[in-house]
């Protein structure tokens, strides 16, 4: 680009600043901060004061950090998902759908299989409905993807919209297994016995200087789980032989049908497992929040925020944890803000809005990470 | 199709398929909008899949603006506006910085929706303060079927079929038509022959982020009654996505296919309307959905892109090799 008698251009870096890994996040969330700004400006609203207040009620007391690490859970797994297949360039946004198809699995499993069984086998049953949930849900798109070449962005996006309406097909439906037949005026989810409740972590009360008046954390197995997971997945791709083929996979085809790696298996795979985290996320959202096929856990978007921790974190799973937990915290404040009195009263949306805008400014500020703005003085510059 | 059949067999007023052909036709009107929009993007080069977002933009700024107005004109005209700005975002992303164009169009999907949503919070549910009203063509409105198929729509969907002639002409009959397709094919050869490859790119992402922003004020003025979050336009940026490749790139074919789109849109009214109502209306509402995978995975196969017309350039940033 010439600007005047100065050539402005992006030349390649030859070498990453080790500092640049967090300088670049920092400095993508302040722009992002100032973009939402403007609009928070534009409606009228005090910026500085609402971002006060979201960072105090999302991160600021004992029980917002419990609540932003219930809020983390899903979202760890979500991005995980996400993450998992877009380092090898496969692009799984199904998350969404994935999370709400393990939600169903596991509400079934809870309600037909969980009575029959003792507590841990009843829990661990519904983990695993779950996961079976999500993953069966990205088995089409990844046969079509492996075998057709079909692009599995499209198809795994549009199969949200269908999760979506099963489930309230599911909750709506007069006859359906998982309404409540007790519910008489808002038609509601049949609520899980007592023994498919994933166990929450309680506190004494007597610890120094904790302030849980009941004891009781929004912290439940589903944490333990999604820590677990980011370990795995840490594991899968860094010590296995498998994680060495996704990594062929992912940047050369060619490459690897000449080293003989089973491409199609590789990529169905990756893509399985992906459906099989956002999955597990949907059975958390069943087994440790809402106790039930929730008809209000369809609005929350936790499979599309999973794109936006993925994409942040880079691809890296204990990055994932970090960035999850950072947005979780926006999450929580924005749902704090929601029921806010006077100008800091702002839309729950916020959250959504500040999240892209993150992305956006991540992905401008990654370009400068590996790239060099240069600007020179043209030398034959006119008169 | 036994529905189909047991509902001719039982002599059901044929009306109802009039009815839902008319309607097909104006469902279509903001999928073949936003695919139009999307084809001149990707012709060019970039693959834009922040339709959704922008759609979303170009709706709540639609509401709003005829909130304020009651111009339905000036509401087109904002909804343009707001999603070409959010297009020449992912521009300068892609083209100038040179990012990953599938995660900036996903990018703008949620910032987008993020952003409409927290704008037309305060006004969610209200109806809207202008609309666009149907015509009546003179003599033709009387023809049987056709009449009202065909000549009793409102005046967008004439232009829309205007819209798309023109596409059509632009990219195959002119010069920054030719300039455009040179860009999308071969950007080295096209920057080699003095064509700026940036500005054919920056020029074509925004016009078709306009056009994706005309269709959702369509959908806004015509097609709901109110502002409903990010459930007003409920996927069909994505659907219009899909609509592209089913149209192999090609304008007129986009159109045909936005009817045929349009009218599994409408399934769950025309279904209601003829008084089917064994298949409970969630499942109905998949169908749009369901048929667009069908639609993807059978056109799939590399040999058929190939042969369908899909930019060589597609999705693959330009640098100039300087030495």
């Amino acid at each position: 680009m010439i600007l005047g008698s100065y050539e402005v251009l992006l030349e390649q870096r030859t070498d990453v600043r080790r500092s640049s890994a967090f300088i670049v996040p920092i400095a993508s969330i302040l722009g992002a901060l100032v973009i939402a700004g403007v609009f928070l400006w534009l409606t009228g609203r005090p910026a500085l004061s609402v971002y006060a207040r979201l960072v105090r009620d999302g991160y600021g007391s004992w029980y917002s950090i419990s609540d932003t690490l219930g809020q983390a859970t899903p979202l760890i797994l979500t991005g995980l998902a996400a993450a998992f297949a877009f380092r090898m360039n496969l692009y799984n946004i199904g998350g969404e759908g994935q999370l709400y198809a393990g939600a169903i699995g596991a509400s079934w499993a809870g309600l037909a299989i969980a009575p029959h069984v003792s507590g841990p086998i009843a829990v661990v049953v519904v983990l695993l409905a779950g996961m079976l949930g999500g993953v069966l849900w990205i088995v089409i798109p990844a046969i079509a993807r492996a075998f057709l070449n079909t692009s599995e962005i499209v198809t795994t996006l549009l199969f949200n919209y269908v999760a979506l309406f099963l489930m309230q097909y599911l909750i709506f439906g007069s006859s359906s297994f998982w309404r409540d037949p007790d519910s008489k005026n808002f038609p509601q989810g049949k609520p899980l016995p007592d023994v498919a409740h994933f166990p929450t972590l309680h506190f004494p009360r007597d610890i120094a200087g904790l302030d849980f008046p009941s004891g009781v954390t929004s912290i439940h197995l589903g944490f333990g789980v999604a820590i677990l997971a980011i370990i795995g997945t840490w594991f899968l791709q860094q010590r296995t032989s498998f994680g060495f083929d996704m990594k062929v996979v992912g940047s050369s085809e060619r490459a690897a049908r000449y080293a003989g790696i089973p491409i199609r298996r590789t990529v169905i795979a990756v893509l399985l497992i992906s459906g099989g985290l956002a999955g597990l996320a949907g059975a958390g959202e069943v087994g440790g929040r809402a106790y039930a096929l929730d008809p209000n856990g369809l609005v929350l978007g936790l499979g599309y925020t999973g794109i936006v921790v993925a994409a942040l974190s880079r691809y890296n799973p204990f990055a994932v944890g970090l960035v999850a937990v950072l947005l979780a915290g926006l999450r929580t404040g924005a749902d704090a803000l929601q029921g806010a009195t006077g100008p800091l009263r702002v839309p729950v949306a916020i959250a959504f809005m500040l999240e892209g805008a993150i992305l956006l400014a991540a992905l401008g500020g990654e370009v400068f990470r590996r790239n060099r703005l240069v600007v020179r003085r043209i030398r034959e510059a006119p008169a | 199709m036994t529905s189909g059949l047991s509902l001719a067999a039982a002599g059901i007023n044929a009306n109802v398929w009039v009815v839902a052909l008319a309607g097909a036709i104006s469902f279509g009107v903001p999928l073949v909008l936003a695919a139009l929009g999307e084809i001149l993007a990707e012709r060019s080069g970039v693959l834009n899949l922040g339709v959704e977002g922008m759609m979303l933009v170009g709706a709540v700024s639609a509401f709003l603006v005829a909130d304020a107005t009651h111009s339905p004109w000036l509401a087109i005209l904002a909804a343009v506006a707001a999603a070409a700005a959010l297009a020449a975002v992912h521009a300068f992303l892609c083209v100038t910085l040179r990012a990953n164009q599938i995660v900036s169009g996903l990018a703008l999907v949620i910032f987008g929706g993020g952003l409409a949503r927290f704008v037309g919070s305060s006004v969610e549910g209200q109806p809207r303060g202008a609309e666009i009203d149907p015509l009546r063509i003179p003599v033709l409105a009387d023809l049987p079927v056709l009449g009202r198929v065909l000549f009793q729509q409102d005046v967008a969907v004439y232009a829309t079929v205007v819209v798309t002639a023109l596409v059509a002409l632009y990219i195959v009959r002119t010069r920054p038509g030719l300039a455009l397709r040179a860009v999308g094919e071969s950007p080295a050869t096209a920057d080699a022959a003095g064509v700026s490859v940036a500005r054919v790119r920056y020029l074509h992402v925004i016009l078709g982020g306009g056009l994706a922003g005309a269709g959702a004020s369509y959908t806004m003025l015509v097609l709901v009654p109110s502002w409903n979050g990010s459930a007003t336009t409920d996927g069909i940026g994505w659907i219009a996505l899909a609509l592209v490749v089913f149209a192999s790139w090609r304008p007129w074919r986009a159109l045909a296919g936005a009817v045929i789109f349009g009218f599994a849109l409408r399934a769950n009214f025309t279904l209601q309307a003829a008084g089917i109502t064994a298949v409970p209306a969630e499942i109905l509402s998949m169908l749009p959905y369901l048929l667009t995978i069908v639609v993807l995975i059978a056109l799939a196969p590399t040999a058929v892109r190939r042969r369908a017309g899909a930019p060589s350039a597609l999705g693959a940033p330009y640098v100039r090799d300087e030495r």
